[in-house]
């Protein structure tokens, strides 16, 4: 049962208007106000023409000075928008409640509040949409949800048409690390919209790790993690094209390692007992269409990204030295006082880097935060031989080479058990 | 003559058995109480060792950066060098006790003045690993921030931070062990100001291009072609 002094009292006399329901939505826009009107608008058209017969709720969790009215307001009206559908539409009323926070609320505390609504007014499917999804459609909306409602998943976990080269941080590291370890088959451990049952919702709400740091920045990950390894049913639901996120200001890798990197290191070790002595895979089938990959041409710095990754390696020996094993600091050394032209980074000293740093994270051996950083100037190492080794090859190639990665990261999945299970060796 | 020389040497002889009879228990007290002393201490190296392994003390000391300065300096782990200590600073005090049996008058003005002195010496001892540890995790986060941010000269960033803070912590360390002190306060003050202006000219004069270059990239408005640097990770 949901806590009481999570729901404030105006949330709770809202919930109580509404009462039980099939279906929830909640949209945290802890971000600004026109977005969150785009979002809104795709969710009712896609509630009012799939789920005719079905009592559905869309909770807005937003932070500031705003009330109820004006978060209500800035999400647009929705009768109005209802007028101007066509086809069959919704036979009962598209409830909408707003959740105001004192200040934008984290993602985790925006999460832990969709729970415990969802927890409340018994919900049977939920699904979580972000704001600064640039082109959110009806019918994104409704495969998420049909996946959870009716197919009777527990996670539905997106699934897109990218860039060749986006999502270079998913494709090298997220994914094939947690598919090799907890075994998973999810693309996008890490979704911006996804969706739940009810079950899985009420599971995830009753643990006891809702003041976790990680937890408060990026709760999705441990959620997708969670339902994997507890043996939810997963599947994975093809939403289009992913495009860039609105208004977001320039990339900062060091912000994106912190909250993905940094969370999936935490996942390993809360979730060590699932994947340590365990050699579980859980499949996640695909509704719609598979993966794809676009190629079209794009501007990159790759020489700014290499002589990034050069000078970090170099002014970061004394922190590296501590983190990696000291063949594979080596071995980076060298690379590194390679030409451009001849760069590479191999995927099998990849992969031992990450398991380096993972079992470092583990023991601890350096402030956790400064850890996850120190993996910056060896991401953009592996970004720039990525881009320089698949410039001209066919989005077909590229599937068979990410494929080889993820055998990498099973074939050396002993090497990190033998460095995660060892003592941290203090030398006396 | 004669009887007074055999008087003499009489009296000396039974000053000497006197005194060595009345010196000979102190000396087996003393020994004892030494004796006794190695013990205990070795019991409490022991008893703090085990106690520091279970609270993994040597862990967080990884982690704060304290381990890495006791390597380079030769030394043991720091809940063995704790253990050690505890060690020599029991046997150390038990040794002292021992001697004050002996009842020399300046041997026990010194022993008191040293047992006046240890509680400075612990906190010193305290304020300078704090130090070293605090030093050890600012530069470090300074350094990875430089990197990252792409600045050509990360790493004497992050020795300023370090030295700074050494500076620091070796003058609090020796104000409180009261050694020069009006010596170490002045020459800490001319040293931390003069660092300070020299960055402040250096910086006004010499970095202007820089501050605006650095206020421009991260207070200003953020340019379409910089967003095209790198690839979009997620």
């Amino acid at each position: 049962m949901a806590e009481d002094t999570l729901l404030s009292d105006d949330l709770l006399r809202q919930l109580i208007s509404v009462g039980e329901v099939d279906l929830l939505v909640g949209i945290p826009s802890q971000y600004s106000f026109s977005p969150v009107a785009d979002v809104v608008r795709a969710v009712e058209q896609s509630l009012s023409r799939q789920f005719v017969r079905q009592r559905v709720v869309i909770a807005l969790l937003d932070g500031g000075e705003k009330n109820a009215e004006q978060l209500a307001a800035a999400a647009g009206n929705g009768d109005e928008r209802r007028n101007h559908t066509h086809g069959i539409t919704s036979l009962r009323t598209i409830h909408r409640i707003a959740v105001n926070f004192a200040a934008a609320p984290t993602p985790g505390a925006a999460l832990h509040t969709t729970l415990a609504i969802c927890d409340l007014v018994r919900a049977k499917a939920a699904a979580v949409f972000s704001p600064t999804t640039s082109n959110l459609s009806a019918e994104s909306v409704a495969n998420l949800l049909t996946a959870v409602y009716r197919d009777n998943f527990d996670f539905a976990a997106p699934l897109y048409t990218r860039h060749k080269f986006q999502g270079l941080l998913m494709r090298n590291l997220l994914y094939p690390m947690s598919r090799a370890l907890f075994g998973s088959g999810m693309r996008e451990v890490f979704p911006s919209e996804w969706g739940f049952s009810g079950r899985l919702g009420s599971h995830c709400f009753n643990q006891e790790i809702w003041q976790e740091e990680v937890i408060r920045t990026q709760p999705e990950a441990w959620m997708a993690v969670n339902a994997s390894c507890d043996d939810y049913r997963c599947c994975q639901v093809y939403l289009g094209e992913k495009l860039p996120p609105k208004n977001v200001a320039a990339i900062d890798i060091v912000d994106i390692l912190r909250q993905t990197v940094g969370a999936l290191f935490w996942c390993l070790e809360s979730q060590q007992t699932s994947w340590l002595d365990s050699e579980k895979v859980h499949s996640a089938p695909t509704i719609g269409p598979a993966h794809q990959l676009t190629s079209e041409p794009t501007e990159m710095d790759r020489h700014r990204i290499f002589e990034m990754f050069r000078s970090g390696v170099t002014n970061l020996e004394p922190v590296l030295s501590t983190i990696l094993d000291p063949e594979t600091h080596s071995e980076i050394k060298a690379i590194v006082s390679l030409e451009e032209g001849k760069f590479r980074f191999q995927s099998d000293l990849w992969v031992r880097t990450l398991y380096d740093f993972a079992a470092s994270y583990h023991h601890a051996v350096i402030n956790r935060d400064h850890l996850v950083q120190a993996l910056a100037p060896l991401y953009r190492g592996m970004t720039h031989s990525y881009l320089v080794e698949h410039a001209d090859s066919s989005p077909a190639e590229i599937e068979a080479a990410d494929e080889m990665l993820c055998s990498e990261f099973e074939l050396q999945k002993p090497y990190l058990r033998e460095k995660w299970k060892s003592k941290v060796e203090v030398k006396s | 003559m004669r009887d007074t020389i055999i008087q003499g040497l009489s009296q000396a002889y039974s000053n000497f058995v006197h005194m060595i009879a009345e010196f000979l228990p102190h000396l087996l007290v003393m020994l004892i109480i030494i004796a006794f002393g190695l013990v205990v201490a070795l019991l409490f190296k022991y008893l703090l060792r085990t106690i520091l392994r279970l609270t993994k003390l040597d862990k967080v000391s990884e982690e704060a950066g304290a381990t890495k300065v006791l390597r380079l300096a030769h030394l043991p782990s720091m809940s063995e060098l704790l253990s050690r200590s505890l060690f020599w600073v029991t046997w150390f005090g038990f040794i002292l006790v021992g001697l004050s049996v002996l009842g020399v008058a300046t041997l026990q003005e010194q022993i008191s003045r040293f047992m006046r002195f240890l509680p400075e010496v612990f906190i010193a001892i305290l304020i300078l690993f704090l130090g070293v540890a605090i030093a050890n995790f600012l530069s470090r986060a300074a350094l990875l921030a430089a990197v990252n941010a792409g600045y050509a000269s990360a790493r004497i960033v992050s020795w300023s931070i370090r030295f700074v803070i050494w500076i620091l912590a070796v003058t609090m360390t020796l104000e409180e062990l009261g050694v020069a002190r009006q010596t170490v306060i002045a020459a800490f003050s001319i040293l931390f100001g003069a660092t300070m202006l020299g960055l402040a000219i250096a910086f006004g004069l010499g970095g202007q291009d820089l501050a605006r270059r650095f206020l421009e990239k991260n207070l200003g408005p953020v340019r379409q072609d910089e967003k095209k640097n790198e690839p979009q990770p997620m």
